[in-house]
Formats: C-alpha cells, structure tokens, sequence
C-alpha cells in the first residue's frame, strides 16, 4: 500500500465531524422534509440506551437540576462497575471520553518517531490520525480478499512497531476474525516483537454471532503489551454521552491514567458517568436483546443486497460494507437527496463500496426501497 | 512562534489535585451531617431549571453522536457562542472544560526553551502540566493585596512560550481592570513578541469591579493572546464539562489542532445553547453571589479575619492559622471548603459561596472554629 493511500485514509477521519455539505444544507433549513433523515451513516443504536439509564439519567440532575453544576467524583463508581461486569480489578481500568481519549493516550504511549503504528487499511482512523499527527510513522495493511484482516501481512507489519490496531470486529468492513485466530496472532507478535503492544479494540463486541467469540480482556489483564477498548456508544446506545474504556494491565493502565492526569477523568460529564454505571450494571438480556434486533435487522439488509446481486462482507457488526460497483459518494448524495444517511468514503475502496450502518427494521425496509431505486437508476443512466 | 513536537507530544506524567481521578474521592461530611459544599467554586444552584428541562428533553437523541444532531452539535455552539461574544466562529475553540485549553496551551506554546510565566498562587493546572513536561516554569508571587503582580511577571516574561493571567485569580478571588490588563499585554508584546498571553476569565461573570471589563477585544485586536471562558462556573455547568477560548484564527490553532475531537456531550452542548440565551439568568446569579458574598466578607471581617477584595464567587482570607487544621474542623461539621493554596497554606483558606442559607450556617461553624483564637489573630490580621 503506497503512502499516498495511507494519507487519503488518514485524511478522510474527521469527514463525520458535522461539517459535510449535506448536514450542514440541512441545519440550514430547519424544519423542511430534509431535516429528519434515517441516519445509517455512524453505526450507532438507532434505539438508544434505554429506561434504566434514562432513570439514572433523571436521578443524575435530581429534582434541581443542581448536580450539574458540580464537579463529579462518580468517575471511582463507575471504575467500579466496570471492573465488577468483567471480574477484574479497578486497577485494570481506565475511563475515556469515548474510546477516542483511549485510542489517543495509546497511541500517544506506544508509538514514537520510530515505533510505528500499525493498522490495516481501512480500519478506525483515530490512532493512524493521530500518529500522523504526532510525525509518528504509519504502517497501513491491505486487507485479504474478502475483507478480513490478513494477520499474515499484519504480523509481518507488527515486527518492531510500537503499536498495532487491532479492530475487532473491523470498522468500516465489519468483517471479524475469530478469538483463536486472534489469540494465534497475538502469540505471534510477542514473539517476533515482544516489545509492540496490541490494541484490540472491542467497540463492536456486543453485536457479534460468531460462535467463534471472545473477549481479549483476560489476556489483557494479565499482559502488559495487551489492551482492549470498549465503548458505551454502540450497543449500549450512548454515542452521544461520550464515554468508553480501557481494560490491562495495572502497569499499562497507570500509564494512560498518567498521562491523562491533566484531562483525563475530567472530561467526563457526571450525566454520562451516572448512565455509564446504570448501563454496565443493568441486566446482561438488555444487550442481548439489542443484538437480536441487530442481527435480524442485518440479515433482512444482507439478504436485499445480494438478492439484487450485490457482495457485502461477512458482517459480525451494526454495519455492513457493501461493493456497490460505483463509486461510494454517488450512491451517497443519491441517497442523501432522498432522506438517507450512509457512511462517508473509506479509502482505498471508496470507488466501489459503501458502509451502511443499521437502523431499525422498519428504517431498513424504508432504506432498501431507497437503495433500490438509487441504484436502478444509476443503472440506467449506465446503460 | 515555533511549536516543537517534541515539546507538544512528550509524555506527561505526574498527577493534578483538582482533576478526580478514580481513586482519590473528595473530602466529605462525616455521616449524619448535613454536608455544605464549599470547596470548588461552583455554583450552587446549578444550571437552572430551563437548562435542565433542555437536557432533559434530549434523552431521545442519546443513541446519536453529536455530530448527528442537527440542533446541538459543535457547530451550532460554536455559532452561539460567536454570536454572544460579536465575533466569528473561526474565533472560537471548543474546550471539554476550559482544563483541556489550559493544558494545550502548555503542551502547544512552552517548550523546554520557552518557559511558562505564571503567578503563585493561581490556578495550578498549567504548572503542574509544565512540569510534567518538563518544561521550565517562572512563578511570581501575588503582591501585598494578593493580586497577579503583573510587574514581576513582566519582568521574567522575555523569551517565554507563554503567560498565564487568571482574571479574576483563582485563588486569591482579586482582579485587574481592563486598563491594567491591557498595559500589561501590550508591554509584554513589545518585550516578547512571540510570547503568547493566555488570559483565563472563568470568573468573569462574577464580577462587579466597574473598572474590570473582558479583555476580548484585545485578544482579537492583535496575535498571540487569548481569553477562555468556562460554563463551569456561572453557568452552574461544572459537571457537564465545556469552555472555550477566542482569540485571533492563527492565536488559536494550535488548540484546535490539539484538541481531543467529539467530547461534548448532546446534554453539554444543549444545556449550553440554552444558557448562552439567557443573560438574565446571569445577572440573577451575579446578584445572589454578590449579595452572599458581602455577607460572609462582612461575617469575616466582624472576626477580625481579612479576606482579600474578592470579585468572585470565593473568598480568601486570612484566618491566621493553617487551612490544613481549619479544613478538618470545618469537614467535622459538615462544611466542606478549599485545598491548601501555597504558599498562602499557613495563613490562608480560600471558602466557596454558596447559598444564603449555606453561609449563615457555615459562619456559624467558622466562628465557633475561629472564636478561640480570635484575639491574637485580630491584631495578626491587621499587622
């Protein structure tokens, strides 16, 4: 992958930031049909967190209003909870708003002008962005034929990197590798290069059915070179609270909480500290429930796209990536025109595919009729 | 002005008192006891009611990044925040609490050969951040009336990346008028072109000094300085974490560049819209703070303590003995106040206002603590 590649894909992070043409025509015109569109385009949970953390978020503001005007100790609760839902210790914790702040203290940690961060093309933007930032070196993998992460070339990439992203299930191709397949790559890297540490991140953890499944976080514990990330914006329905976290081990967490001392804790708001403890801590049926509606939700869309002959990847997310044969902003502003959001462009694959977060059922058979006639046309049009 | 990576991205380290990191709970009332917290200069009363009806009724847009909501998103506080203070958007940055500013400044305009020129006491966030990096750092004592003296830090100020001024000072609660602010930039303009002056007004809604105004339009009318401003205080926002700077577009960059992206919540950024729109709010809270405030002044004075001419929402005050001692006699009653503030920590306690209601009973517990010693401190007090 040449480096003019890597650069188109570093630069495409921040193209969500609420600055794209289209959004911002729409906050122009309050009010017109535009203004309320299905919006599969982030890869949230079109249902959001949900009555438990509704009521702690009532008992966060209490009767007053007055616990937002103060400065909030909840971030020692939460820890807590968090530690508790996965039977590790506070210590193995760290709190970021959203995985972002993790994603960037790691990066900040583990990489350097000659320690680079390794990821596969396309993945997440947010260490590659960073390390770009910070002069850092950039190791962009191309990914196997069917959108999997090639942990062959990945391996090979990781010798004498500071650090890989290891996203898991991938964003934006929602394909996954399986927790043997992964714990094999992981003994490989430490071995070939004890020094590099490993982020794997989970923020899609939740919706994965796989049976081939697991969490990294008791290997993380136990191995400093291991973290995972995870985030409440996804199945638990709090993208917009802004919180995540870090689980490793105790020395690793120190670093990042370290490094973070002058931010850190407090960036959090006390509104979504108090729904985070509610979410974490609520019965374990709310996110199978929200993965049951995923998956059916999934299935319906996957099945339209290849019914009309099209290939998405093997989804194991709230997304699929799909090979439209077109180029992916045509599709987009064709959709856009019609009151649906899809996702933005992800080098190198921008001129054939689209990721397409997913809504609701009854969004999605909204969204195919869309798609159908989007696509139809362009057809005609080609033909 | 030269930003040295190195400078900018070396790892921090080392701990900040006034962040609440996870494992350090704040000092609270014993059990039992009615606790009146005093310590943080918040404001009691929070946000108000229509802020938090706001919040409220964004419970829907949870599941949603922020950057997907078409009425609360960066975008539109930063046109608010604009349009409040007359200037451009392209005048603003978005801070997740004014905390993250005041460390960016450190990591983007200090190096280790362009130190940082602060007071002591004053807000220690910068320091402490210097210091972490290792970055040299220049501390001119308050003069006799515990204002910032701005001819000591003039007098240090050649060659420095940056200059902290906290109008009104935190601690000390004292306050420069526009006039001497002004002389001061422009004298360390002439001196020290390239270094940049950060003026810090988290207080300024507090104040009632007809001689104080916001030093904004300075930092428009020429580079190299800037003012930030916080929802924490006034605003009744602390909990919910934002702030902002304004200054020239070439002045604020590198805090743009540095900052952490997506960390505002849905619920900050819609209790702020709603509280930029209504100044009368503030002026009520100015009132009530400034009512409050000469009462307890006057109660401080009646026992024979000085506190310092406060223009703020907190006094300090000169209570002849250790805050240390102070702090936990006052803790055992169920009034929580200040850290120590060196190197004022052996005569001084910086006290919250509060409500009305929280006041009279906290004088009540101030002067059954102080009343043993009050004699010889009267005559201490005015040597």
């Amino acid at each position: 992958m040449g480096a003019g590649a890597a650069g188109a894909w570093i630069a495409g992070r921040g193209l969500e930031g609420g600055l794209w043409p289209e959004l911002a025509a729409m906050q122009a015109t309050p009010g017109s049909a535009a203004a309320s569109p299905i919006i599969l385009s982030s890869n949230e949970n079109p249902v959001g967190p949900g009555k438990v953390v509704l009521d702690a978020v009532k008992a966060a503001f209490g009767a007053s209003g007055g616990p937002a005007g103060r400065y909030s100790n909840a971030a020692g609760a939460l820890t807590d909870a968090i530690a508790k839902k996965f039977g590790v210790k506070p210590e193995n914790v760290a709190l970021g708003c959203g995985s972002t702040q993790l994603l960037r203290s790691s990066t900040h940690l583990f990489t350097g002008p000659t320690k680079a961060l390794v990821a596969t093309i396309p993945a997440y933007e947010e260490c590659a962005g960073y390390a770009d930032m910070m002069g850092h070196p950039v190791r962009a993998v191309p990914l196997g034929p069917d959108l999997k992460m090639d942990l062959d070339k990945l391996a090979d990439a990781s010798r004498g990197a500071g650090m890989v992203f290891y996203c898991n299930p991938n964003n934006p191709v929602s394909t996954y590798v399986g927790a043997r397949a992964t714990r094999d790559y992981i003994s490989r890297v430490n071995r070939i290069s004890p020094e590099t540490t490993i982020l794997i991140d989970e923020a899609y953890f939740d919706y994965v059915t796989d049976p081939d499944h697991a969490t990294h976080v008791p290997m993380a514990v136990e191995d400093p070179r291991i973290i995972v990330a995870r985030t409440f914006s996804k199945a638990y329905g709090m993208a917009g609270l802004r919180l995540g976290y870090a689980i490793g081990h105790v020395d690793t967490i120190k670093k990042m909480q370290d490094l973070d001392a002058a931010t850190g804790n407090s960036s959090l708001n006390v509104i979504a500290m108090q729904a985070g403890i509610a979410a974490i801590s609520q019965d374990p049926g709310f996110i199978a429930a929200e993965r049951a509606r995923n998956t059916a939700a999934r299935d319906f869309t996957m099945k339209w796209f290849m019914d009309h002959g099209m290939k998405p990847a093997d989804s194991q997310a709230n997304f699929m990536f799909v090979n439209l044969g077109r180029p992916a902003k045509d599709f987009r502003d064709a959709c856009a025109a019609k009151g649906i959001k899809v996702g933005r462009d992800f080098p190198p694959y921008e001129k054939t595919h689209c990721r397409i977060s997913f809504g609701t059922m009854e969004e999605m058979q909204k969204a195919v009729v869309v798609f159908g006639e989007v696509l139809a046309k362009k057809t005609e049009a080609a033909a | 002005m030269s930003v040295s990576r190195r400078g900018l991205f070396a790892v921090l380290s080392g701990g900040d008192a006034q962040s609440a990191t996870a494992r350090a709970p704040l000092p609270s009332a014993p059990p039992g006891v009615v606790e009146i917290r005093i310590s943080s200069n918040e404001n009691p009363l929070g946000p108000g009611k229509a802020v938090v009806d706001a919040m409220m009724s964004r419970f829907g847009e949870v599941g949603r990044y922020p950057f997907n909501n078409l009425s609360a998103n960066e975008g539109n506080l930063t046109a608010a925040i604009a349009a409040k203070q007359q200037v451009k958007p392209e005048n603003v940055v978005l801070a997740v609490g004014s905390q993250e500013l005041l460390r960016n400044a450190v990591r983007a305009f200090t190096s280790p050969y362009r130190h940082l020129v602060t007071a002591a006491p004053t807000f220690e966030n910068c320091t402490k951040v210097a210091r972490a990096l290792k970055h040299p750092v220049v501390e001119a004592k308050v003069d006799s009336a515990l204002k910032l003296d701005l001819e000591s830090m003039l007098a240090t100020v050649r060659g420095a990346g940056l200059v902290f001024v906290n109008n009104p000072n935190n601690p000390t609660a004292t306050v420069h008028g526009i006039k001497t602010i002004t002389d001061f930039v422009e004298r360390v303009r002439r001196v020290s072109p390239d270094t940049v002056i950060f003026i810090d007004e988290a207080y300024h809604d507090y104040v009632t000094d007809p001689a104080y105004q916001t030093a904004i339009p300075l930092a428009l009318s020429m580079p190299n300085v800037f003012v930030a401003r916080t929802f924490s205080k006034a605003y009744g926002m602390a909990g919910m974490r934002v702030g902002y700077a304004i200054g020239q577009p070439d002045t604020i960059k590198p805090l743009e560049r540095l900052r952490m992206p997506m960390t505002l919540s849905v619920f900050t950024v819609g209790a702020a819209l709603v509280a930029l729109a209504d100044q009368k709010h503030i002026d009520d809270e100015r009132a009530r703070n400034t009512a409050v405030r000469d009462f307890t002044m006057k109660a401080f004075v009646d026992m024979g303590c000085k506190p310092t001419a406060s223009q703020a929402n907190f006094l300090f005050v000169d209570i002849g003995r250790p805050a240390q001692g102070f702090r936990d006699a006052c803790a055992l009653k169920g009034v929580i106040i200040g850290r120590d503030f060196p190197p004022f920590e052996n005569s001084h306690a910086r006290i919250s206002i509060g409500t009305m209601a929280e006041m009279t009973k906290a004088v009540d517990v101030f002067r059954d603590i102080l009343r043993p010693l009050a004699p010889s401190n009267a005559g201490k007090g005015r040597s």
